[in-house]
């Protein structure tokens, strides 16, 4: 099947764009088992030579039992038959089987070796287990940590298909046991926002896909979301724990251009979130529960204009929306925070009362009253007081307690008298998203 | 040659590889603390040496009627002082009491809060030793004894139980000649756990396969920087049974099981090591937590390396040193949120908090069943920590002492950060594994130790893997060690 193909891609790769192939890199990309691949490695190696001598470099790897005396570069001494030689000084009284100590430690080495050393380093081997080529390169590698560029490569061009099926194509080993949790997706809001999204960063990330590469990431993309969209047509009650944020995620990803970071915790990810999300909500006034954070977003969305926009037009049910879904989440956070272990929140049932825990910190909140007289501002406000008191058992005890107090001092800047009137509302505005409520995101935010 | 890979066109069918056994594991949760706000560290440590002797006197006393009660000196019988501080002076006598060493560069609480005023810190010790200013006693309920002795020397540490047999000198120093510890505790069957919990749920036995190996590797190190990335592929592909040729893969395949034994991250403790400290202080002054300086990218390339082996090796994980995990002992399983691709392989915390198929994440020190043979393993702090204490002994000694002293962590709480357990000491050893490692440590060794009831331990201690290259291989069937190394040729060597 391959026939041609992996000499096309070889040249294409080796020849023409100067990079290094790996066996691993060839196998994803044209979908072969890994020893197929080292094959048409050597295949290629050896028919570009004899064309054209020294065009192509290659790399080994060897696996196999050096000799004893390689001790010459000293680096790799059998350390291990040293530890047991030496009887302890102490513990006497219980004698050490004799038999143990000449029993040597079976030593393997797996040693990466160019193709310039590979005569020497073979010499080294006194027998040799297997031999294979590990990657290829137009010229000399000076440094061969050039090579994991490639296993990058592999992960993030490679990453959809099903690490529980690559056995079968890859040839890697099996492990019929092991199982892998679906990932958790949840109803999008719009069946069609889905389908918008899901093909967009199926798109993006790829450079320059090679041969089928390009085709079979969407593919498998979509069989992917399939599962999710799924879920979704089989309606809104469905209460399955599995959640939105995979599809937000998508969603987000449109918006928040942050290709190179698919990055940290989920935990940060959440939190840098909370910027782009409400205005989404907003958008879609749609009732769907918001994302439970748990799933990785695809980035931190560095800071975008996005939530600032509705903060200038004063548009209150924008933020009115914002700052609920806001503090929904905030709730949501605490309670993930409280709960070792994550749950999988199922968000539909909290989705009812969340509006009346919304609105009752502001209620409870006392308005600090300001009024502007004669280039004067006069009024009550909060201070925190330190209070001195001794205890029943004679101690001292500083507390930090809330006042109000009266004050009165000269008007600063007449600007400073326009928030004045509207304290509330600001208090609900964009600056508190800063610097209230929404002060955990920038601080997690990477300054 | 089958391994023999250099052959070109015409391509013949890829060779198949067998697939990878069962691994028969149950691992226990003797480690585990308690959750939330059950966990509390308001409690004292002296709890800790309290219980320790309380549960140790009794197998220790054992051992010394046995050796010590027809032993005559001078025509005079031996005699045990059930208070160290009731010795009588020229009687012969032998005491138990927990040894508490005094040793000059031994780090002092006090110390520490002196420290806020000194210049400049005192380096970091390498070890505690310091020739000849070193005391020792024995310490029970009542008080402290100060021993002397040839048969004391270098040998104890801080936190061991031991009897002693002397007498008391003129000085009130207490002369050791003999001395005796509690030694390896029952050791349990093999499928012991297994069975008996099939019994109880009247199942049947299975008849159970061959047993796979192993694999146990340590201080991966993982820093997220281009220099480390070659040799843990080469690592994963080894496990994965990518790389190398048919008959090295059908080998691969018989490892059924991974163990990481700490320090998978390089410097990322929640508490930062002294230099570390320093170096950042000399940075610049910043309050609080700092995002910027957050770098996330050790964690997601650990994150990646265990989600591109999950899928064809089970893992069980246990934190270090420089993990992000509780500092002290014992350290608690890493949390999943560092982990959001290689979780899935994990059972829910919600549900379970073992996984046996998957990433387990697990404490530090760890035991559990693996193929029916329990296994202990820690993070190898403990061994770093007792190797401070003497001078010329290397890991495996250690261990093997440990085990004796039925105390996995003797120095802590002394030198070692520890939780303060109050009722019940899991770092005392109950049951004698047939497994024991220790991760982190400077080379490889391996050692068998059998016990006074033919209990037979094979200690393993494991390398830093990104300083040696090397990957422990257990084959747990036979006890045999194999040791590979990972490596790579540097150009122009």
């Amino acid at each position: 099947m391959a026939e041609t193909e992996y000499k096309d891609y070889l040249a294409a790769r080796i020849l023409t764009e100067n990079q290094p192939v790996t066996y691993k890199l060839l196998s994803r990309a044209l979908q072969v088992n890994v020893s197929a691949a080292k094959w048409m490695l050597f295949d290629f190696h050896q028919k570009q030579n004899t064309k054209k001598p020294n065009s192509i470099h290659a790399t080994y790897l060897i696996f196999g039992t050096k000799r004893t005396v390689s001790k010459t570069n000293g680096t790799n001494g059998r350390s291990g038959e040293d530890v047991s030689m030496r009887s302890s000084p102490f513990m006497s009284s219980v004698p050490e089987p004799e038999e143990e100590e000449e029993e040597p430690v079976k030593k393997s080495t797996i040693l990466l070796v160019r193709e310039e050393e590979l005569a020497k380093t073979r010499a080294e081997f006194s027998e040799e287990a297997s031999i294979h080529i590990y990657s290829l390169e137009p010229g000399p590698l000076e440094n061969l940590n050039i090579l994991a560029s490639c296993n990058r490569e592999v992960n993030s061009k490679f990453a959809d298909t099903d690490p529980l099926e690559r056995w079968r194509v890859y040839g890697s080993i099996q492990n019929p046991y092991i199982k892998r949790r679906t990932a958790k997706y949840a109803p999008p809001p719009t069946a069609a926002a889905s389908a918008k999204s899901a093909a967009k960063p199926a798109v993006k990330p790829t450079a320059k896909p090679p041969v089928a590469a390009q085709l079979r990431k969407e593919a498998s993309t979509s069989s992917r979301r399939g599962s999710a969209s799924e879920d979704n047509t089989s309606g809104q009650s469905t209460p399955q724990p599995a959640a939105a944020p995979s599809i937000l995620k998508r969603s987000d990803s449109t918006k928040s251009v942050s290709t190179k970071n698919k990055t940290a915790g989920d935990i940060f990810k959440s939190f840098a979130k909370a910027k782009a999300k409400p205005k989404d909500a907003a958008k879609s006034n749609e009732p769907t529960p918001a994302p439970v954070d748990d799933e990785p977003m695809q980035g931190m969305s560095e800071d975008e204009g996005d939530d600032d926009e509705p903060g200038v037009q004063v548009d209150t049910e924008k933020i009115e929306a914002a700052k609920k879904a806001r503090d929904e989440r905030a709730e949501k956070l605490r309670k993930m925070m409280e709960d070792d272990d994550m749950p999988d929140a199922p968000a539909a049932e909290e989705k009812p009362s969340q509006p009346e825990k919304a609105e009752t910190p502001k209620e409870d909140e006392p308005k600090p009253t300001v009024t502007v007289q004669n280039g004067r501002r006069r009024g009550k406000r909060r201070v925190m007081k330190k209070k001195t008191v001794k205890d029943e058992e004679g101690y001292l005890v500083t507390k930090e307690e809330a006042v109000w107090e009266s004050f009165s001092e000269e008007e600063p800047e007449p600007k400073r008298a326009k928030p004045a009137p509207k304290p509330a509302a600001a208090a609900k505005g964009k600056p508190t998203g800063k610097k209230g409520q929404g002060s955990i995101a920038s601080f997690f935010k990477k300054a | 040659m089958a391994g023999n890979m250099l052959k070109g066109a015409p391509f013949g069918d890829a060779p198949s590889i067998p697939s990878r056994a069962e691994s028969q594991y149950n691992p226990l949760h003797t480690f585990e603390l308690p959750k939330g706000t059950e966990k509390n560290y308001a409690h004292q440590f002296a709890d800790m040496y309290f219980l320790r002797l309380a549960q140790l006197k009794k197998a220790v006393k054992q051992k010394a009627h046995d050796a010590w009660d027809d032993f005559e000196l001078g025509g005079e019988k031996t005699t045990f002082v059930e208070r160290v501080l009731d010795v009588r002076q020229g009687e012969l006598c032998w005491i138990v009491g927990t040894v508490y060493m005094e040793m000059a560069l031994k780090p002092n609480v006090l110390d520490d809060i002196s420290k806020e005023h000194w210049i400049a810190a005192p380096p970091p010790r390498e070890t505690y030793v310091s020739g000849g200013q070193d005391e020792m006693m024995l310490e029970d309920e009542s008080g402290r004894l100060r021993v002397t002795g040839e048969s004391l020397s270098s040998t104890y540490v801080t936190g061991c139980v031991l009897a002693a047999l002397g007498t008391e000198q003129a000085d009130g120093t207490f002369q050791v000649i003999a001395t005796q510890y509690a030694d390896l505790p029952r050791q349990p069957e093999r499928w012991e756990r297994d069975d008996a919990a099939l019994t109880q749920a009247k199942k049947p036995k299975p008849t159970r396969g061959k047993a796979g190996k192993i694999a146990i590797v340590s201080g991966l190190e993982i820093t997220g920087t281009d220099d480390d990335e070659l040799s843990l592929d080469l690592l994963l592909e080894y496990l994965a049974g990518e790389a190398t040729g048919p008959p090295t893969q059908t080998l691969t395949s018989s490892i059924s099981r991974l163990i990481i034994a700490g320090d998978s991250l390089s410097h990322a403790s929640p508490i930062l090591s002294r230099e570390d400290f320093a170096e950042k202080k000399s940075k610049k002054h910043a309050y609080g937590y700092d995002a910027s300086s957050y770098n996330a990218s050790p964690a997601e390339r650990l994150d990646e390396f265990l989600s591109d082996l999950l899928p064809t090796l089970p893992i069980t994980l246990l934190p270090g040193a420089n993990d992000p995990a509780n500092v002290a002992l014992p350290q608690q399983p890493l949390h999943p949120a560092l982990f959001p691709k290689s979780r899935l392989y994990a059972e829910p915390p919600a549900k379970t908090n073992e996984t046996i198929h998957g990433l387990d994440a697990v404490t530090n020190p760890w035991d559990g069943d693996i193929e029916g043979y329990r296994v202990l393993g820690t993070g190898g702090q403990t061994v770093a920590d007792l190797l401070k204490y003497v001078d010329d002994v290397d890991a495996l000694e250690v261990m093997e002492m440990m085990l004796r002293w039925r105390c996995i962590a003797p120095t802590a709480p002394d030198t070692l950060w520890c939780y303060p357990f109050q009722d019940e000491d899991p770092l005392l050893l109950k049951d004698c594994p047939h497994v024991y490692f220790a991760g982190c440590q400077e080379k490889f060794g391996k050692k068998v130790i059998e016990g006074p009831a033919g209990q037979s331990v094979l200690l393993v201690s494991v390398p830093r893997f990104r300083e040696t290259g090397q990957v422990v291989l257990l084959d747990l069937e036979t006890s045999e060690v194999e040791v590979v190394e990972i490596g790579v040729v540097q150009p122009g060597s």
